[in-house]
């Protein structure tokens, strides 16, 4: 059976079309890039407020010549799950977005990591943002980053790269030493346009 | 028509307009996504580190200069510390995240993942430039911009021939080894390739002998070379092991020349390796980070821009080599978006597969790829590290030495 619509029914309907597309067709802009014409943007400031060990289990390390209980035999290491947590204050009168966010770490003065974070969030004008990135550290990994970019200064100041590596997993409980971050960049988009802050920090301060 | 039906129908055309336009994806679809599985932390972080953040600052210029035909660029990249266990799930995670195509790195998980691009039709741009994936019989979503591994330490090995052998005038057959660490397909790569051009030239070939990537001592390498007598040796690895081998063979008294694979041949060398590095020889696919050449002033800029606290004298040709790779990439993207198919199959198909000799600029050779052949190169230039400046010995084309074998002998190894 044919149903009828009223022509009030139908001008509704018409309506309600026109609201949500003109609606979503905002979004849609906004997401992109910003809502205000700026004419230019001050640069953010990034601080690193913290480092916490998130996950930790502890010191070992297993070669592959290891038989383990179950699963395959590998060169394995301790895993340590770091969160760098930082202040992000925009000093604009309008909301930027932060789209891209990386940091490397080292650990005295050797570089053991880079981590980026590319989810985007919007910062209030005038607000400071919380940001917690966690960077993953295992043993193994650590152990040929220390080889490939550190290697000839741990052998110039004779240093065991096995000691290095215990020193840091058993002393992290209490950051016994000094991390870095440095080479920090983060990217801000407002309206069209983009600015880059530099960041780094020290912890424990 | 009755007025009342014509309202009704504009009414629900524009209700179904209103909510497909609700959906996120509609909502982003000016907005293409491009993955990156890249090494900052791992075995090769010593050279994957300036490459990763060098893609990244390319990405950033892209979008800059309008994206793909104004759709912007999101490029999201993740470190797999050259675990590739880590970088098969990676490659899930950017396909769930629909990433039209990916920028990737190794050798042992490029060529890992390379029937799963094939399958999923993702082009697989990867810092490694295995011959293993030049067929695109074989590895039809493989590419990259640079002369391949065999091409390179072909290009090497014949540069050296010529430039340093033959006008010594010597009445005996040149002696050749290799160092490589043996596991990595990376390092083990072009190995085939490099003794075949040794016996085509009529080489004595040695021992091999095994360096690891990570090795800060090669002694017992250099001592097991010595009875050998090589006078050129290949080297395969990335330039930590380069620098650690070069100083032990000048400190032992090895006496031979040495040839370089790209990554082992970079600006850290010389810093690394000092003395050792005088004479040294590599494969250069593209200028050195500031070497003149066209685009390099917007690479040098977009490096300040957006990394501005690291020091420039920390960049390195890793960097040239990522733009490289993101330019063809990017180039690719916009021919298969004007074509309306950016799809990954269009940007292989109505990109990468239409390049004729592609200027890329940045110091790299001009690109090809069709439909039987992904070398985008058919030589390389080879350079020299010589009293402090990397300087030009060679560009070897070995299409036009050896057209014969080009063609039917030496693609996909």
């Amino acid at each position: 059976m044919k149903r009828k619509w009223s022509p009030i029914k139908a001008v509704m309907v018409g309506i309600i079309g026109i609201v949500f597309l003109a609606g979503m067709v905002g979004c849609a802009t906004t997401q992109g890039g910003g809502t205000a014409s700026v004419s230019s943007i001050k640069t953010p400031t990034i601080k690193l407020v913290d480092v916490q060990l998130a996950h930790y289990w502890g010191w070992w390390y297993f070669s592959k010549k290891v038989k383990p209980t179950k699963g395959k035999a590998g060169n394995y290491g301790a895993p340590m799950d770091l969160a760098f947590v930082f202040e992000i204050t925009n000093p604009n009168p309008f909301p930027i977005q932060l789209d891209g966010f990386k940091f490397t770490v080292a650990f005295e003065e050797f570089d053991v990591n880079t981590i980026n974070a590319f989810e985007t969030m919007w910062i209030p004008a005038g607000k400071t943002n919380q940001l917690a990135v966690h960077g993953m550290f295992d043993a193994r990994t650590s152990l040929l980053s220390l080889l490939v970019t550190g290697g000839f200064k741990l052998k110039a100041k004779k240093m065991n790269v096995w000691q290095q590596l215990e020193k840091w997993w058993t002393g992290i409980t209490t950051f016994s030493f000094p991390i870095t971050v440095k080479e920090g960049a983060a990217t801000f988009h407002a309206g069209d346009k983009t600015i880059v802050a530099s960041f780094g920090g020290k912890f424990p301060q | 028509m009755k007025a009342r039906e014509i309202l009704l129908k504009l009414g629900i055309i524009l209700l179904v307009m209103g909510l497909v336009a609700s959906f996120p994806g509609a909502a982003v679809a000016k907005t293409i996504r491009v993955g990156g599985i890249m090494d900052m932390t791992g075995a090769t972080s010593d050279v994957g580190k300036d490459y990763a953040l060098g893609m990244a600052e390319a990405f950033n210029y892209f979008n800059e200069k309008g994206g793909i035909n104004g759709k912007k660029i999101k490029y999201t990249y993740f470190d797999y510390g050259y675990r590739i266990p880590e970088a098969l799930t990676k490659y899930t995670l950017l396909k769930r995240l629909r990433c039209v195509a990916i920028e990737g790195w190794g050798t042992g998980d490029t060529e890992a993942l390379s029937p799963t691009v094939t399958k999923d039709k993702i082009p697989y741009v990867s810092a490694s430039y295995s011959a293993h994936l030049t067929d695109p019989k074989k590895t039809p979503y493989n590419l990259f911009f640079s002369s391949d591994y065999s091409t390179n330490a072909r290009a090497c090995l014949t540069a050296w021939y010529d430039k340093i052998w033959k006008p010594k005038n010597l009445k005996r057959k040149p002696r050749f080894a290799c160092c490589y660490m043996f596991a990595s397909p990376y390092c083990s790569a072009a190995i085939k390739a490099i003794k075949d051009q040794a016996k085509l030239l009529g080489f004595e070939i040695g021992p091999d002998q095994d360096v690891s990537l990570f090795a800060l001592d090669t002694k017992s390498q250099i001592l097991a070379l010595k009875k050998f007598k090589p006078d050129v040796v290949w080297h395969g690895n990335t330039v930590m092991s380069v620098a650690a081998t070069l100083r032990d063979a000048y400190s032992l008294g090895l006496g031979a020349s040495w040839i370089i694979d790209n990554w082992g041949f970079n600006e850290y060398l010389p810093k690394l390796a000092g003395k050792a590095a005088e004479g040294a020889i590599g494969a250069t696919p593209c200028a050195f980070f500031g070497q003149k050449s066209d685009m390099m002033d917007v690479v040098v800029a977009s490096a300040k821009k957006y990394n501005p606290s690291l020091p420039l004298e920390k960049r390195t040709i890793c960097t040239i080599q990522a733009w490289c790779d993101a330019l063809i990439l990017w180039e690719a993207m916009k021919r298969a978006d004007k074509a309306g198919d950016l799809t990954g199959e269009g940007i292989l198909k109505k990109g990468f597969e239409t390049f004729r000799n592609f200027h890329i600029g940045l110091g790299a050779s001009d690109v090809t790829y069709t439909t039987t052949d992904h070398r985008p190169a058919p030589g390389c230039m080879v350079q020299q590290y010589k009293n402090g400046k990397f300087v030009r010995l060679e560009y070897v084309n070995l299409k036009k030495r050896w057209p014969q074998k080009w063609e039917k002998e030496w693609l996909g190894w």
